[in-house]
């Protein structure tokens, strides 16, 4: 162990390097620490042991020193160990990245897999025995709940439930093709391919062993297809088509194996059986949703009651996924199923109960977990194909590997054949060949291999990890430059704006009414009845507060204004925040007093009966939003935490205050400025706001824009005052009235109180370095 | 066609709008039954009450009334009637312009005239900010009667 301990600090030139020889450091550490430490141990022990074998003699002979260092790895070898992997992969991961080439041509799958194969090679060569990493009890309960979870908690509903025909089509009907092609034509190779220099006899191997193989292996998995998809970033539609697939088919695969393995047991399989493993389908499809959604509405029931806790929200929304798994699985429904189920119920309401701070917790620790887990469930499959023994059989092998792709691509082909007569936006060529490279088979079908108690169990393993290794090697490496190569399409990476958000409603509310007058029970009809329902009912039930009835559009609004605020404080700026941001955001709630008259006086009138005030801020938010807002809903990306939203609205945020502060350097100057060009966006988009925007002071006698007094000096607020005031600086640039009145046009109309204008301006503070004299552009002029 | 052809007898222009919408016949049958059943005294036209009884809770109900007739119009026959409903088939990749053929309901340019329509409540040929405001306000609040506001759920 000195040796090791020694051969560590060498070897500085290049981060990659130096993080890889940190890996095989711990590697080493982990091989030799159980066969040294042993030793120690049984020294320390037999020690021990004559320390109390001679109690008498002891007390006054060679009394041994007191142990200063000793050595107990035992009591820790289980934690240490799983601490060791977690971390080997973790720094693999890192590493990864570091080498820019690598990560590009192969996806970080292949390369965990090398790196399982690498280190249980190193294993076996020391230790001549490799511990059983991928044991099915680990990897069901511990490494994949964590990957459902966020893939299910993140799931874009929409894309997802609008494609549930197809989804289910391909999930159901596909694997089952699958199954029974890959099964049935197997056993007819077996039976014909009888080789007799092999050891094995193929023609031993009964239907249903295969049909059983064949249930296994034909199930897509979502861990593959996550790790690969992620980097290849094609459109929403076939992203979901695929992803959406290898999550409900889990419930197929559970039902086909508990199916075959039954009849495997009894021998024989009658007509009842099939008839009953239908029924059992069902069950364990409905059931795993039932289990699932049930948890999640528990779940965001008990959101609601944690405003005064908010430290262990998070661990709410965990635990109860993690139960609704544990429940699926004691009942044999598909936990798969129950925990989307669980995680896309819940989030609507936890969402709008949990604090701002619960919200990105619960989102850094999905993916942190769901990134440990895919990678450590590569290593061990690495290390796991080393570990056991394989029997070679390569008409079986190949056969296999030859069936699943052929199987995949019939099965893709002719059910979108059918798919497409029901469709409106109908599957191309590309997709279908895409949706059918993409079925890559992982560690589910490992998982389900290793605890088959077949006497084939070997071959089938072998063939199963083959299949695993070529799709996950072959079809992984070669679906980027395949996806380039025939230019499908990329997905849309901005976000949508609230503009977009509010059209795309217009066309629903458009289309659900073509809907009722043609007499229609069509999707949109039905999808209206729900979030009707939704509204009157759930939301009230679930949702703490006053929060259920505030429109969603300004609760998403306030949140927003919220967060940009704590970073535009964070990034030591006092740059200018949004003008309706001082009214109604506190740092603690969201709790939006905006208002004043209730609007929950009943009105008689079949018209939208908003009231002033409401309408007023409706419009305000509306017309000071036609931009890309950040969004917090979409991350259902492995990698969105590269690409955080918040990190690039962080450079967003940098630019905003250099320009605001040469703004403000500029009215120093002018004195009748009346607008100011928001330094946000586009040029068109500022030109088009500031159009409107000058409209709306210049004339502020006419008919639909109605002066808003926005009360900043709200009790709500002075958390926010106190923090901004922090920043303010007596810098020299005093906001005289240029400022207050381009500011205010947003806020008020000609009315400023004397205490609105103090906060603008110590809003609007540029900041300590206002020297800086940069280049940039100059914002358009002003129109009037 | 022939079987078809004899139950369209009771449809006013079924023939001219099989051809002009593109409609099938079946659909086309099924969509004169919906018009009868909307027009609940057998007048053979449709005013906006029949229309707005089905759509009192969308948001935008008026607006959809609303496009269906035409300025200064009153009633609408079945022929409007399917015409305007024509904008809503799926839109065929084959159809070329040739300049001849009056462009079919269903091609993205008349569909988008049609929301454009919408959008424009006065008709003017142009969007004005106020229109588009309203629409931006309306979207967010159900209309219910009666009752408070219910506002809309932003879909995620």
């Amino acid at each position: 162990v000195t040796a090791l301990v020694t051969m560590a600090p060498r070897g500085r030139s290049g981060l990659g390097r130096s993080l890889a020889e940190l890996g095989l450091l711990l590697l080493a550490i982990l091989v030799l620490l159980d066969g040294t430490v042993q030793s120690l141990e049984a020294a320390t022990s037999s020690e021990i042991d004559t320390h109390e074998g001679k109690p008498g003699t002891h007390k006054n002979t060679s009394k041994k020193s007191f142990p200063v260092l000793g050595i107990k790895y035992e009591d820790v070898s289980v934690p240490f160990e799983i601490a060791l992997w977690v971390l080997l992969a973790s720094l693999m991961k890192l590493g990864f990245h570091l080498i820019p080439r690598l990560s590009n041509v192969v996806p970080e799958s292949c390369l965990l897999i090398s790196v399982g194969l690498l280190v249980g090679g190193i294993l076996k060569l020391a230790r001549d025995e490799v511990p059983p990493v991928l044991s099915d009890r680990i990897f069901f309960l511990c490494l994949l709940p964590p990957i459902i979870l966020d893939a299910g908690y993140f799931l874009p509903i929409r894309p997802f439930v609008e494609n549930i025909g197809t989804i289910l089509m391909f999930a159901v009907v596909g694997t089952l093709w699958n199954a029974f092609f890959v099964g049935g034509l197997i056993y007819a190779v077996c039976q014909i391919a009888q080789d007799k220099y092999s050891e094995i006899d193929l023609s031993n191997i009964g239907i249903l062993p295969c049909l059983l193989f064949g249930s296994i292996i034909s199930a897509v998995d979502p861990v593959a297809v996550l790790a690969v998809f992620e980097e290849i970033h094609i459109n929403e539609l076939l992203h979901i088509l695929v992803f959406g697939e290898s999550l409900l088919n889990d419930a197929v695969t559970v039902v086909l194996y508990h199916l075959f393995e039954e009849f495997m047991e009894s021998g024989s399989v009658s007509a009842v059986d099939a008839l009953l493993g239908l029924v059992s389908f069902l069950i364990v499809a409905l059931g795993g949703v039932l289990v699932g959604a049930f948890y999640g509405i528990l779940a965001a029931f008990t959101s609601r009651f944690t405003s005064h806790t908010r430290v262990i929200e998070p661990l709410f929304v965990f635990l109860y996924s993690y139960m609704a798994y544990l429940s699926a699985e004691v009942f044999h429904l598909s936990g798969i199923m129950s925990l989307i189920a669980c995680g896309a119920v819940m989030r609507p309401y936890v969402e709008a109960n949990i604090s701002h701070k619960s919200h990105t917790t619960i989102k850094y620790f999905l993916k942190m977990w769901s990134s440990v887990s895919e990678t450590l469930i590569f290593i061990f499959l690495g290390v796991a194909t080393v570990e056991g023994e394989h029997h070679w059989n390569w008409v079986f092998l190949t056969s296999t590997v030859i069936l699943c792709l052929v199987a995949r691509v019939i099965g893709v082909v002719g059910l979108t054949f059918i798919i497409n007569k029901f469709r409106i936006v109908k599957l191309t060529t590309k997709d279908q060949f895409i949706i059918a490279y993409g079925g890559l088979r992982g560690a589910i079908a490992f998982s389900l291999g290793f605890i088959l108690h077949s006497e084939h169990k070997r071959i089938f393993l072998t063939a199963i990890i083959t299949v695993i290794f070529f799709t996950v090697f072959v079809q992984g490496m070669t679906i980027k430059p395949l996806v380039e190569l025939l230019a499908v399409k990329k997905k849309h990476e901005a976000k949508r704006s609230i503009n977009e958000e509010i059209h795309t409603r217009f066309l629903d509310h458009l289309l659900t009414g073509i809907e009722d007058i043609c007499g229609h029970y069509g999707h949109h009809h039905w999808k209206n009845k729900l979030n009707r329902f939704n509204k009157k009912y759930v939301k009230k039930i679930l949702i703490a507060g006053d929060r259920s009835k505030e429109p969603q559009l300004i609760a998403f609004y306030h949140k927003l204004e919220m967060k940009n605020a704590i970073q535009m404080v964070e990034s030591g700026g006092g740059s200018k925040l949004n003008s309706t941001f001082p009214s109604t955001v506190s740092m603690q709630n969201i709790q939006p007093k905006i208002h004043s008259p209730p609007s929950a006086r009943p009105s008689e009138r079949a018209l939208p009966q908003l009231t002033k005030g409401r309408e007023e801020e409706i419009r305000q938010i509306l017309r000071t939003n036609l931009q890309k807002t950040r969004q917090r809903l979409q991350s259902y990306n492995r990698h969105t935490l590269v690409v955080d939203p918040d990190e690039e609205g962080f450079d967003d945020l940098i630019l905003k205050k250099r320009r605001m502060m040469e703004l403000d350097w500029k009215l120093k100057q002018m004195t009748n400025y009346l607008t100011v060009p928001r330094p946000q966006g586009s040029p068109t988009m500022s030109r088009a706001r500031m159009a409107s925007d000058s409209q709306a002071y210049v004339k502020p006698g006419a008919e639909n824009v109605p002066t808003i007094k926005i009360d900043l000096a709200s009790p709500q607020s002075p958390d926010s005052v106190r923090l901004l005031d922090e920043v303010v600086q007596d810098q020299g640039l005093t906001m005289s009235l240029p400022s207050s009145s381009s500011r205010a046009y947003k806020t008020s109309g000609k009315d400023d109180g004397r205490d609105q204008q103090k906060l603008l301006r110590c809003l609007s503070d540029p900041g300590p370095d206002v020297d800086d004299d940069e280049d940039y552009d100059d914002d358009e002029p002003v129109p009037t | 066609m022939g079987s078809s052809r004899s139950s369209l007898r009771g449809v006013p222009d079924g023939q001219q709008l099989l051809q002009e919408t593109g409609f099938s016949a079946a659909l086309l049958l099924r969509l004169h039954q919906r018009f009868q059943f909307l027009d609940k005294d057998s007048r053979g036209h449709l005013r906006s009450e029949d229309l707005e009884a089905e759509l009192s809770e969308n948001p935008i109900g008026d607006r959809i009334v609303g496009a269906f007739f035409q300025p200064g119009q009153e009633t609408v026959d079945f022929p409007s009637f399917v015409r305007v409903l024509a904008h809503f088939r799926p839109t065929e990749k084959n159809w070329t312009r040739d300049g001849v053929q009056p462009e079919p309901a269903n091609s993205r340019n008349r569909k988008l005239k049609f929301a454009f329509q919408l959008y424009d409540q006065d008709r003017d040929g142009k969007i004005s900010r106020t229109e588009l405001l309203q629409v931006d306000t309306t979207n967010t609040y159900t209309v219910k009667s009666k009752l408070s506001m219910k506002p809309l759920n932003t879909t995620c």
